[in-house]
């Protein structure tokens, strides 16, 4: 009977005696009193007295209390003694050899976090479900409108809807209602409370999500004006004391009583920015509709049903095409997650290859330390030690280089997403957005590990069980059987191949973001500084006094020392602003729908932005003291879809000039059709100022903003260079392109460890035959070529294959990535030979040290050292 | 065979057991006898031994548990003499394999052991 299945059974035994404690307490407890009973009736047939043969009895067994302790420990030691022996001797070992041990604790650290990093993100952003009752079956209730073109939600409602949806559609339940509130002014104790997030929300809110306060109540429909805070804010700003409950918040002037505390966790359903107080709406607000699906109804039956409802509502002028839309919101309502599902899925792919890789890795290296310590192993098996002990021995040195990577990538990850948050375009990360070591993640980062240890503690376990004892006779050179040495050919060949496969990925990244960085916007973001301006939290709405701070602001600026131009346009560039617009062509017949993008622009738009002129003029100021200006601009994709051969000024249909292609609502914008139009004189609403500078930009930012200020102090201002607006949009590309060039590095490298630990040991191997040949005569460039020989098969099998599953995996991932990739064919043919001829640079890099050093083989040594 | 050692001076009446000692008796006593429960092979090691070992009966219990940790005796439950439910104790053909083993080390111990000790005696 092997050891090792010896060792396995003692395990089980004790694992299920564990379980089983009970029962097998109980079954000895029988087993002593049939033995009892047993040698009552020997002493009764000696001729004893009742008692008296129960009491010898008993003596002769022993206390039965004794006995069930014993019993107990017995089925509980013995295989804590052979694990720790193991533990120990691994420990050792691994000490021994601290450069071996170092290399592959930070590569599995590395790999290991990496992962865990990634993980934590995706759990927060796509996997963890909202601490509500029945997360599954809630639903957003939307409408599409579709016009001009495109799909325009209407996500808001008024009371009346959620009324009329609540009494005649059975196949929502718990619907309830809430709405982010634009930047509240929040006061307590008649403290202001500065940049505190606050949602309106319906008075049953809490009741039908099922989140229960952990103090006070949930708001009742008998309630006046109440609130409900959140936790965090809970502790923060009151401390944690009950005396919170009775509390008045006023929020934009209008006072709640606070009645309870949301239970810590939960955030409100917009999980982007949590909020940290919820006030029942009182007014009629529209809100964002959320309900429950009844169990049973397909999506299909529950959109029909409410489609009916929204139809009967009749929310829209006839002869808008709307559509109803129920969207999963048991995960929370989230942009971040809508803009980062594609790039975290394609991250997560990349960063389990380096995981992959880094597996292989260390499974090569401890295969190629393995066999340098052949002999040893060889002698203790001639000692009797057992094969299947010495795989265990392997499995728990595995298990403890993987469980120190594990503790150590947990450091790695805390690390890597703080900078993986830090590269997102956002203002402030969402609170629930951190690196949090809970028992998801740690639960994570261990299996992890556990995985891993299996993953490359197998291949060597499984050449450490086959010692061969015969060998120990023969040359210790020749024990390090062809077998061994096939399978570290074998994990090196797997290696190359998942970097190719890893390398290919991240050049897609990589060339992506080299396409954008390189597109031709159109226009001259050098010295541009963009303005966006909001109006309302000043207290002017869109209309005439609206009108007249834009242009106050516009002369302002223009009188900034160092500006040399500024203009107005409505849609803020590089922000997937856009107008559509269309017109009716003399003599032409155009679609029914057949619309195109517009801007609204201000004078001298074209010159400050920097956008050619191709033909005729641009907006005069004279044009826009005409107060209504004729005429309009028109780009030159538009002049060649609709007038191909002629000159559409010519055609005196109000063209009076034709510019160059801009790509103005983002860097990834297609060059569409588009006209521009003039703003009025007296404009209802612009969004952004655009301003040309003399000299950097960033000289003005500073003056812009303060100047804007001055005007009035509530007016929000947005002030930012147009090379920092064009660099947000491509945040996603860079952060992708980034984390992914990263883990290319890392997988590099790591494979470069792996081959340099393979041709050394190949090296070491054929000492005595190279010194041989040296010995007969052979050059060096024989010596190098012998020793690199098989290396160089490994490669080219593994760089092969590699490149086969990568053009296989672009195809497939080209068409669900379309959103990340741009402007290259998804099978990349020049990024996937880059690739390959990196990792073989590389990796004949690896292969130098080694054959260097077969060359320096001093033969005489060499042939002795047998 | 010297089976008695010396402590104060005074020769012990019955036996203490070397570890293992009482598994290879157990093992011995299953080949032999085929299935038993404890009480059985507890009281066969006594009139086997002339009464000479055994400290406590239910000592036997350890050694039993032990035995089957190692897959060397399997345990059934069937029914005494007295008409109770007992365990029963089966050697296993691993367990015979070890018997073989464990009797040629012991008899090889025992051997060496009474050479080494009558040699020291006769030094005397």
């Amino acid at each position: 009977m092997s050891r090792l299945a010896q060792w396995l059974r003692t395990l089980w035994s004790r694992c299920s005696a564990a379980l089983r404690r009970e029962r097998l307490d109980r079954e000895f407890d029988e087993e002593l009193t049939t033995h009892l009973e047993l040698l009552v009736d020997e002493g009764r047939r000696h001729g004893l007295s009742p008692v008296d043969a129960r009491r010898i009895a008993l003596q002769r067994l022993g206390q039965p209390g004794v006995l069930r302790e014993i019993h107990r420990e017995q089925r509980a030691i013995q295989i804590i003694d052979r694990l720790t022996q193991d533990v120990k001797h691994s420990l050792r070992r691994l000490r021994q050899t601290p450069v071996f041990t170092a290399v592959v604790t930070l590569s599995l650290a590395l790999g290991i976090g990496a992962n865990t990093a990634l993980f934590s993100l995706v759990d927060d952003l796509l996997l963890r479900s909202l601490p509500v009752r029945d997360p599954n079956r809630l639903v957003q209730v939307r409408q599409v409108a579709l016009s001009f073109g495109f799909r325009k939600p209407l996500n808001a409602f008024s009371p009346q809807a959620f009324d009329t949806m609540r009494a005649h559609n059975d196949a929502l339940s718990d619907i309830v209602g809430f709405a982010p509130m634009d930047r509240p002014a929040v006061l307590v104790d008649g403290e202001p409370e500065p940049g505190r997030d606050v949602e309106q929300v319906s008075v049953n809110f809490f009741h039908h999500l099922g989140v229960v306060p952990v103090v006070g109540r949930a708001p009742e429909p008998s309630d006046a004006a109440v609130a409900v805070v959140s936790y965090d804010w809970w502790q923060a700003r009151f401390g944690g004391s009950s005396s919170v409950l009775g509390k008045i918040v006023t929020v934009n002037g209008q006072a709640a009583e606070i009645v309870g505390v949301a239970p810590r966790g939960f955030h409100g359903l917009a999980t982007d920015t949590p909020s940290d107080l919820w006030i029942v709406s009182r007014n009629a607000m529209d809100l964002l509709m959320v309900a429950r699906t009844r169990p049973g109804l397909t999506a299909a039956q529950v959109s029909a049903a409410t489609d009916a409802v929204f139809r009967e509502l009749a929310l829209t002028p006839p002869g808008i095409q709307m559509e109803t839309e129920l969207r999963p919101a048991g995960k929370g309502m989230s942009q971040l997650r809508a803009q980062y599902e594609q790039p975290l899925v394609a991250l997560t792919g990349l960063v389990a290859l380096v995981l992959l890789i880094t597996c292989t890795n260390v499974g090569t290296l401890l295969m190629v330390r393995n066999a340098s310590r052949r002999r040893e192993l060889t002698v203790r098996v001639a000692l009797g030690a057992g094969k299947s002990r010495l795989v265990v021995q392997c499995l728990v040195e595995s298990a403890l280089l993987a469980f120190v990577g594990g503790a150590l990538a947990l450091a790695v990850a805390q690390w890597g997403v703080s900078i993986l948050l830090s590269l997102l375009p956002i203002a402030a990360v969402p609170e629930g957005l951190t690196f949090q070591a809970d028992a998801r993640v740690v639960g994570f980062a261990v299996l992890l590990s556990l995985l891993s240890a299996l993953l490359f503690g197998l291949a060597p376990a499984w050449r450490a069980s086959h010692v061969d004892v015969t060998a120990l006779r023969s040359s210790p050179g020749s024990t390090a059987t062809t077998a061994s040495r096939r399978v570290g050919r074998f994990l090196v060949a797997c290696q190359v191949g998942l970097s190719v496969l890893l390398l290919v990925g991240a050049g897609l990244f990589v060339q992506t973001l080299r396409n954008l960085v390189q597109v031709d916007v159109g226009f001259n973001p050098d010295r541009l500084v963009q303005v966006v301006i909001d109006t309302r939290g000043a207290g002017y709405g869109d209309g005439d006094a609206a009108g007249a701070v834009y242009r106050l602001v516009l002369e302002r600026l223009a009188a900034i020392p160092g500006v040399e131009s500024v203009t107005a346009v409505r849609n803020p560039i590089m922000r997937h602003s856009l107008s559509r617009g269309m017109m009716r062509l003399p003599g032409m017949t155009l679609e029914p729908d057949e619309y195109w993008d517009e801007a609204s622009v201000g004078p001298s738009f074209f010159e400050t932005m920097g956008i050619p002129l191709l033909r005729g003029r641009t907006f005069a100021a004279a044009d826009f003291a005409a107060e209504r200006g004729r005429g309009f601009i028109v780009n030159e994709a538009w002049a060649k879809r609709y007038f191909p051969n002629d000159d559409p000024i010519a055609k005196q249909i109000g063209i009076i000039g034709v510019v160059g292609n801009a790509r103005l609502a983002g860097v990834r914008s297609e060059t569409a059709p588009m006209t521009f139009m003039m703003i009025p004189r007296a404009p209802d609403r612009v969004s952004a100022l655009e301003v040309r500078a003399s000299g950097r930009p960033t000289h003005v930012v500073a003056a812009i903003r303060d100047e804007v200020r001055r005007i009035h102090p509530r007016l929000f201002v947005d002030v930012r260079p147009m090379r920092e607006e064009i660099a947000r949009d491509m945040a996603t590309e860079r952060l992708v392109a980034g984390t992914s060039a990263f883990f290319g590095a890392l997988g590099l490298l790591l494979v470069s460890i792996g081959i340099f630990g393979v041709a050394s040991y190949a090296v070491a191997m054929r000492t005595n035959e190279l010194g041989i040949r040296m010995a007969l005569g052979a050059g060096r460039w024989t010596v190098i070529r012998e020793s690199l020989k098989d290396t160089m098969w490994v490669l080219a099998a593994g760089s092969s294959a590699g490149t086969l599953v990568a053009v296989a995996a672009v195809r497939v991932a080209g068409s669900f990535m379309s959103d990340l990739l741009f402007g290259l064919t998804a099978s990349d043919a020049a990024t996937i030979a880059a690739a390959v001829l990196l990792i073989v640079a590389v990796a004949l890099a690896a292969c130098i040290m080694p054959a260097r050093h077969a060359t320096r083989i001093d033969p005489l040594r060499a042939i002795r050292c047998d | 065979m010297c089976y008695v050692y010396r402590k104060d001076v005074r020769v012990k009446s019955k036996l203490d057991l070397l570890q293992g000692t009482l598994d290879l008796m157990v093992l011995r006593t299953l080949s032999t006898l085929g299935p038993l429960h404890g009480y059985g092979i507890a009281r066969r090691i006594e009139q086997v031994s002339g009464d000479r070992v055994i400290l406590n009966q239910g000592t036997i219990y350890t050694s039993l548990v032990r035995l089957q940790q190692r897959g060397w005796i399997s345990a059934r439950w069937g029914v005494s003499e007295n008409n109770r439910r007992a365990k029963y104790y089966v050697i296993t053909r691993s367990g015979e394999k070890q018997l073989v083993a464990e009797t040629e080390y012991w008899e090889r111990l025992a051997a060496v052991m009474g050479r080494v000790l009558a040699s020291e005696r006769s030094d005397k």
